[in-house]
């Protein structure tokens, strides 16, 4: 196996565990908590609120299961890349405002900080990467 | 943000027109005039332990948005026990506000004290006024009372014990409510829509 798919594998069990961690911390409170959480933000209109809040830890954990499967890898790590560049731009802006918000990314208590953009933005810049090297040896063999 | 961005160019003007809403406030959210900061009754099925600080700007929109409704449809119907806790931020006027809330408390003024503080926020914690800001509210006999309370060394004890038991349940913003029920204890921290916190209470008194 090369290094550039042992990379690739790594990353997505990584961002894959990340994922199902994350729909799991919020199954595990009302969906009404993690939409409290979403509205502390001040971002979005109430019904915006509660549709996300509804669906977004189905969308997590369906990334996370098909990233550990390895299904669907391209468009997969295209989604799950999309979704944590609108969770991290979402944070920045709210760190620029100075909510004193939780992040409301892995369950209660995790408060918005530099520390938390430090890490999404790394699962963010991992994200990117996996992305690009689930498409690249596509691009070549195209070639 | 200054008031004068706000087109009140006559600051003069704030006092007057904000006691005129507070007046308001305080009626619609049905708090009597003898007031502390557990509001309710203590046998209520739910407590909410909110964690403000006085010169917050965060905690001004909760407790002008959210706090007037959950405390006529949940706390004056017996459902909520309200426990406002002061939890002090790394903020210039954060003590001394704090201070005078406390003392007007132990003259049963915490509402009118902690409403109007709320309620003039921007303008006092520009210039730093909150004495002024709290006479505006007070008689002359309960200012005199609450000024010499303030220097009582238990009002900055208890103060700090607030803040200790937020800190002790990891409360690290404001505003935070803890919301406890049957022995569960939820952190919400931000501001929120009353409308998700009142479907949010209605879910858990059903269970």
């Amino acid at each position: 196996m090369s290094s550039r798919r042992m990379l690739a594998l790594a990353l997505r069990i990584v961002l894959g565990c990340v994922w199902l961690y994350a729909a799991y911390a919020k199954f595990r409170e009302s969906w009404l908590v993690f939409a409290m959480s979403i509205d502390a933000y001040r971002m979005l209109p109430e019904w915006a609120v509660l549709a996300v809040a509804r669906s977004l830890p189905w969308m997590e954990l369906a990334i996370g299961i098909l990233l550990v499967a390895g299904l669907a890898l391209r468009y997969v790590s295209i989604a799950g890349a999309s979704i944590l560049a609108v969770f991290f731009s979402v944070m920045v802006l709210a760190q620029a405002r100075g909510l004193g918000i939780d992040c409301g990314c892995f369950g209660l208590g995790d408060k918005l900080s530099g520390w938390t953009l430090l890490r999404d933005g790394t699962l963010l810049a991992a994200a990117i990467a996996l992305v690009y090297l689930s498409w690249k040896p596509a691009a070549k063999s195209a070639s | 943000m200054n008031t004068d961005q706000h087109g009140l160019k006559n600051k003069s003007l704030i006092i007057p027109v904000a006691l005129a809403f507070l007046s308001l406030i305080t009626a619609a959210s049905g708090l009597a005039a003898g007031s502390s900061k557990a509001i309710g009754s203590p046998t209520a099925p739910i407590v909410i332990e909110l964690f403000s600080d006085f010169q917050c700007p965060h905690c001004k929109d909760l407790h002008d948005e959210a706090l007037p409704s959950l405390i006529a449809d949940f706390v004056n119907t017996g459902k909520v026990y309200l426990v406002r806790r002061y939890f002090l931020l790394p903020r210039p006027y954060s003590r001394v506000s704090a201070t005078y809330v406390c003392a007007a408390e132990r003259i049963g003024k915490y509402d009118q004290v902690s409403n109007v503080l709320f309620l003039t926020q921007r303008s006092w914690a520009e210039t730093g006024k909150v004495d002024e800001t709290v006479s505006s509210v007070l008689s002359g006999a309960d200012m005199q009372k609450v000024r010499a309370l303030v220097k009582d060394p238990s009002i900055t004890a208890e103060i700090d014990k607030d803040s200790a038991l937020g800190a002790s349940q990891s409360v690290n913003q404001t505003p935070t409510m803890i919301i406890v029920h049957k022995g569960q204890r939820t952190p919400i921290a931000g501001v929120i829509s009353y409308s998700l916190l009142k479907m949010y209470l209605d879910k858990v008194l059903a269970q």
